[in-house]
């Protein structure tokens, strides 16, 4: 099979994308049931696009997935990956080719995590050197140092490791296509949030086909660039991009299932690099002399300064007050609030209002990847923003409800 | 006679029938093994041969084992042969069902992703289950042959090998002075033949079970 450079690229992909998976049909009816479990599922996922099954357990969602890599074999349809016709293939071989991550993680426990990452390039018969260069180069791609961990095994992980090398041994072979079934589910909700960012960070680098199954649709409306809400045996009830579905649910049934405060759920939705960040905020080296952070200072509107270290990470928060304290003798690093609530620009804004409600500045900064000062958000800019998605919201609802009226008032 | 005069006198003899006990026991759990390991794959992987198989391999654990050495008389003869035969059989039954219950105690989520990553049904079984489940079967391999140490010293009576020969000639000529050593010597030897491949087993499962699994 082909190699997937083009498509690790960076880059556009929203646009003229063209369809990397096609499910035409897709029927899974298990022996001695009357009803099928996956009833003619039909869905295009578009190349470099994130799509989400979501939906209540038992919906099918799962048994979904493992149709598309055939550890189930459908009954009757056809799955089509990039074009070519993959209902008849060796199953090994295509498996070889779709990255796949689970809930359990199902890391080897008896390998080590550079084993583990490694198999399937070694199923595919690569060299030594190159399975090593490659385990290293992933490892270090989901955060992990490649010397402490290589060695170790899946027990000496802690769940947000093991799950973060499952992302790693998905991605070894460089598939174009990836299925992952609820892979943050069973991880605490602080490692969650955590995972859920840095995977969509990864995902701007490596911009695969992904189709991502949960059942939590705050998970899905953060992950997806599509989403998929299922029914029963798999129905499709909407399939749209995560605002649409926010703010023009197809039915009760979707708008039930999305549930209630869809206003700040937009917050899910809107990342911090979408909106305007403040970028005036006072900002000083650590290491500068006090009467130039305080002449800094006096030159803003703002009440405090941020120092940064020298490699432009944001360090501490100082008032005029702590530079006073510094100015009788106190060092610089000492004075003032550690800066505690940083998020990155491709967080959502429900993560830097959770940092911003959990800090004691009223403030989040942003930095860049490598921790470097970026911006500041503040409650004032993620109140704009829910407000203006109430209105619209409102505006919808206020349609709807005029729509309908006529129709209610005939039926009296 | 002491016992220990008697022991120094009789330490070449002795170390013979051990050598010849070690062999009987090696030879039939070779045996057990390259029979019960496929066996005990077979009864995980098919659940209608699972209950035949099991209960099969129960079935001559059941037996006397007096019994089952003369069962194979007519057919082998006298000597180490039906020894082999009815030794192999007594060993199979801890190996296959160890067989089954390691294999089932694989974890399902780590089977699925196998599976998902592209390994074969041989890769898995070869590269993930076995491995997997390899404590539990071993310690299945380990009772085998502690029975099957213990219960060779009743092969003399047709005629086999090893340390039974001692214990039987004691207790043939009994009034003798020297009928009780013989006894003890040679319950001394499959004692001692027993620790010794009991220490065999620890290093054996230091040796081939991963860090990660221990």
């Amino acid at each position: 099979m082909t190699t997937t450079d083009t498509l690790t690229q960076p880059g556009p992909a929203r646009s003229g994308a063209k369809p990397m998976i096609e499910l035409l049909g897709l029927t899974k009816r298990f022996p001695g049931t009357a009803e099928a479990a996956v009833d003619g599922l039909t869905l295009t996922v578009d190349e470099g696009e994130i799509t989400v099954l979501v939906g209540p357990s038992g919906c099918g969602k799962t048994t979904s997935m493992e149709l598309i890599n055939r550890l189930i074999e459908p009954t009757s349809g056809r799955i089509l990956i990039d074009g070519k016709d993959m209902t008849h293939t060796n199953p090994d071989e295509l498996r070889r080719h779709i990255g796949y991550v689970i809930q359990e993680t199902g890391l080897l426990p008896h390998r080590t995590i550079a084993q583990n990452v490694g198999i399937v390039p070694k199923l595919l018969g690569w060299d030594k050197a190159r399975i090593a260069a490659r385990v290293d180069e992933l490892l270090e791609m989901v955060g992990m140092d490649p010397a402490t961990y290589r060695g170790r095994y899946p027990k000496e992980l802690s769940g947000g490791q093991r799950q973060r090398v499952g992302v790693a041994r998905a991605l070894a072979a460089d598939p174009p296509v990836m299925l992952m079934d609820e892979p943050f589910g069973a991880i605490d909700p602080i490692t969650r949030e955590r995972l859920q960012n840095e995977f969509l960070r990864l995902q701007q680098q490596v911009r695969k086909t992904i189709i991502f199954v949960t059942h939590d649709i705050d998970e899905a409306l953060k992950m997806g660039d599509r989403i998929a809400v299922l029914r029963n045996q798999s129905h499709i009830a909407q399939y749209d991009t995560p605002e649409n579905l926010l703010t023009s649910p197809a039915d009760d049934y979707v708008s039930d299932f999305i549930g209630t405060g869809a206003s700040l759920k937009r917050l899910n939705l809107s990342r911090v690099r979408d909106i305007e960040m403040a970028t005036d905020a006072p900002t000083a080296s650590v290491s500068a002399p006090v009467a130039e952070v305080r002449a800094a200072l006096l030159a803003s509107s703002w009440t405090s300064l941020l120092l940064l270290d020298a490699a432009g990470r944001p360090v501490r928060w100082v008032t005029s007050r702590d530079l006073g304290r510094a100015e009788r003798g106190a060092a610089l690093a000492d004075v003032g609030l550690p800066v505690e609530a940083i998020v990155e620009p491709h967080a959502t804004l429900a993560d830097a209002l959770d940092e911003l409600i959990a800090s004691n500045v009223g403030c989040t900064v942003v930095v860049d990847g490598s921790g470097a000062y970026q911006g500041i958000v503040d409650l004032e800019t993620i109140m704009i923003v829910v407000r203006t998605v109430r209105d619209e919201y409102e505006r919808f609802h206020l349609a709807q409800k005029l729509a309908q009226q006529p129709a209610d008032g005939r039926a009296r | 006679m002491t016992f220990t005069e008697y022991l120094t006198r009789n330490y070449d003899n002795l170390l013979e029938l051990g050598l010849e006990h070690l062999n009987l026991v090696l030879v039939s759990m070779g045996i057990a093994l390259v029979v019960g390991l496929p066996l005990g794959i077979v009864a995980h992987r098919n659940g209608f041969l699972r209950n035949p198989i099991l209960s099969t391999a129960g079935f001559f654990l059941t037996l006397p084992s007096l019994a089952l050495f003369a069962i194979f008389i007519p057919v082998f003869g006298i000597g180490a042969p039906p020894a082999i035969a009815a030794l192999s059989l007594y060993a199979l039954l801890p190996i296959v069902s160890n067989t089954v219950a390691g294999l089932a105690s694989v974890s399902p989520a780590v089977v699925k992703a196998s599976q998902g990553m592209g390994m074969t049904g041989f890769q898995r079984l070869l590269r993930v289950e076995l491995p997997l489940a390899w404590p539990v079967i071993l310690t299945g391999i380990r009772v085998s042959t502690q029975v099957v140490v213990g219960i060779a010293a009743i092969a003399a009576l047709v005629g086999g090998p090893g340390l039974g020969t001692e214990i039987f000639r004691g207790l043939r000529s009994q009034g003798n002075a020297s009928a009780p050593n013989l006894v003890y010597g040679g319950t001394l030897g499959v004692i001692v033949l027993a620790l010794l491949l009991d220490a065999a087993f620890l290093l054996i499962r230091r040796l081939t079970i991963s860090r990660g699994i221990r």
